[in-house]
């Protein structure tokens, strides 16, 4: 296995960790809005926490695209 | 004269540091009543403070030398370690693991295991931690003389009393409220030193596009994030299955020192959002810490720098000029300061709550706890103290104490997850997954593995050995798993029949 994968070239290392990433972002826009909101006495826009992670992980993707 | 100068604008801003955080725990010193005020400062922590809080215990002094160290030698690939061995697991966090911990009100990592599993499984993991954070202490402790030793010029013993007594002191006083307050504006001081150094570089390189070109034309491969598999450092596989997908979870989701902020919200949503925040300057961090390893890399005369962990010192020491080198060397105290007062804090949780609470003495007064945490404090910085002297006699003591955790990290966090996500995994499933997956990291560290597959392979092997196990023992009761189970609310039948009848009045 070790040397089926150092045949692999380096941009497949890209694409298995952006398949990751939007795994992760797929799974985060499921998560339903009562337990989002859970704890916070409004429910405002920015208080959406599914909102600061889909951020946080298109930062990473476009991170990892540059690079 | 100009050096004179710089050593008193130095010696100036390092005292007005000293100073201002010492007055931190005059500051909190009055609102301690209790070891819920102590531990987790009276659970009433915002969550911007959390996330700050979080980043600057993260970030360390030997966390700038080494990062700049390896982005000298490796490039871009060591902002893997902010990036992807960081964020998908604050998130993963913050969404799941998180909210168990809080709702259950426990004040550590292992209370909460040893809830969901089994006595055995909590003293082990306290035993593990408490032991590594104690003699973390005194590796903080000997890098905070050294450094003062280096620019300051008093001498090392002197230096470490003085980090001690000034560290000491907030910590003992005012507990995680004053450790946490102290970590924002020692993250604050982090950053204006990070953002000084990366202004000074661009401009001398005439611009960020010029730099980044000529870095392109003379060191390619310094600006590819994954490396082959073959490089000995960051193999671009080990960096994914290692470093994204079990050292860094276990370090997001299980460490006591990270970890306790969040138990110290004031709600569920600013414990989850103030993981996610941290993860905004966590992105940020590279800035920090590799940046000043490609200046190296650019400006350094050929033969300047022998060893890659000389390339922070150099640039500081080089390249900035008076009163900017003054500032990022509070950057580097304030870095390690954020590092031992949450180290001497989430140290005496440890002690006192699962293992003096638990087994010396049960049942006494919550005053009398309250004193063993701030006594226990007191003997942990006399033990560093006098414990770093002898880390300069072993210099791969660091190194060897994060081959150590990286044998744990797999199997705490396949514990960890197994116990939150399945309720059918036991008490026995779980002492024996941990157990046995810290024989075979132990096994696989003898054969000279790569740290990150040790990670991977024992992290796999917990896991497959906590549900064998689990299946041939008897599931635990419900009312055990109560609260502590992911989605366990929906197949708990008595549960269901209560809410049944609330409906139906």
């Amino acid at each position: 296995m070790g040397e089926l994968l150092k045949g692999l070239p380096l941009y497949w290392a890209k694409i298995i960790a952006t398949l990751l990433y939007l795994l992760l972002a797929l799974w985060v826009i499921t998560r339903p809005s009562h337990f989002i909101f859970r704890g916070s006495r409004e429910r405002k826009r920015w208080k959406d926490l599914r909102l600061w992670a889909l951020v946080l992980i298109g930062i990473q993707i476009i991170l990892y695209l540059i690079f | 004269m100009r050096e004179a100068l710089a050593q008193h604008i130095d010696l100036f801003l390092i005292i007005i540091y000293l100073l201002a955080i010492f007055l931190f725990g005059v500051l909190f010193r009055q609102y301690i009543k209790n070891t819920e005020d102590y531990f987790l400062a009276g659970r009433a922590l915002p969550w911007w403070v959390i996330g700050m809080s979080i980043i600057g215990t993260n970030i360390g002094a030997y966390d700038y030398v080494g990062a700049a160290g390896g982005a000298y030698r490796f490039g871009i690939a060591q902002a893997n370690y902010e990036w992807l061995g960081a964020i998908p697991a604050m998130v993963v966090s913050a969404l799941i693991i998180i909210p168990y911990y809080w709702k259950n009100k426990v004040y550590t990592v292992p209370e909460y295991l040893g809830r969901r599993y089994k006595e055995g499984v909590r003293v082990i993991e306290a035993v593990i931690y408490g032991v590594f954070l104690v003699m973390l202490l005194g590796i903080f402790f000997w890098a905070s003389g050294i450094m003062l030793h280096t620019y300051i010029g008093w001498s090392i013993g002197f230096s470490i009393v003085i980090t001690a007594v000034v560290v000491g002191f907030y910590t003992i006083s005012g507990g995680l409220a004053a450790v946490a307050i102290t970590d924002v504006v020692q993250l604050g001081i982090m950053f204006v030193g990070g953002f000084a150094v990366a202004g000074v570089g661009f401009v001398k390189a005439g611009g960020v596009l010029k730099f980044f070109q000529a870095l392109k034309a003379s060191h390619p491969q310094h600006l590819k994030v994954f490396l082959p598999l073959d490089n000995p450092a960051y193999p671009w596989l080990g960096m994914i299955l290692g470093l994204g997908l079990v050292l860094s979870p276990a370090w997001w989701c299980a460490n006591q020192s990270i970890i306790q902020r969040t138990l110290g919200a004031k709600t569920e949503w600013d414990a989850r959002a103030g993981m996610l925040f941290a993860a905004f300057p966590k992105t940020l961090i590279p800035i920090l810490v590799v940046l000043p390893g490609f200046f190296a890399l650019m400006f350094a005369p050929a033969g300047a720098i022998k060893n890659p962990d000389q390339a922070l010192p150099w640039v500081v020491k080089n390249f900035l000029p008076p009163g900017i080198g003054g500032l990022v060397f509070v950057a580097f105290i304030a870095a390690l300061h954020s590092s031992v007062d949450s180290t001497l804090n989430s140290a005496a949780t440890l002690w006192t709550k699962d293992i003096y609470q638990r087994y010396i003495k049960k049942n006494a007064s919550d005053e009398h706890y309250l004193l063993v945490g701030r006594l226990l404090t007191f003997a942990f910085i006399v033990f560093g103290v006098l414990f770093a002297p002898f880390t300069e006699k072993f210099p791969g003591i660091y190194v060897a104490m994060q081959t150590l955790l990286s044998f744990f990290q797999g199997p705490t966090l396949a514990t960890l997850l197994l116990g939150v996500l399945w309720w059918r995994a036991t008490g026995w499933g779980g002492l024996i997954g941990l157990s046995s997956g810290v024989a075979l990291a132990v096994a696989l560290s003898l054969f000279k593995v790569n740290f990150l597959y040790v990670a991977w392979w024992s992290f796999v092997f917990s896991l497959l050995t906590n549900a064998i196990v689990s299946h041939l023992t008897p599931p635990e009761p419900p009312e055990k798993l109560r609260g502590l189970v992911y989605g366990y609310l929906e197949r708990d039948r008595e549960f269901a029949r209560a809410v049944e009848r609330r409906i139906n009045g």
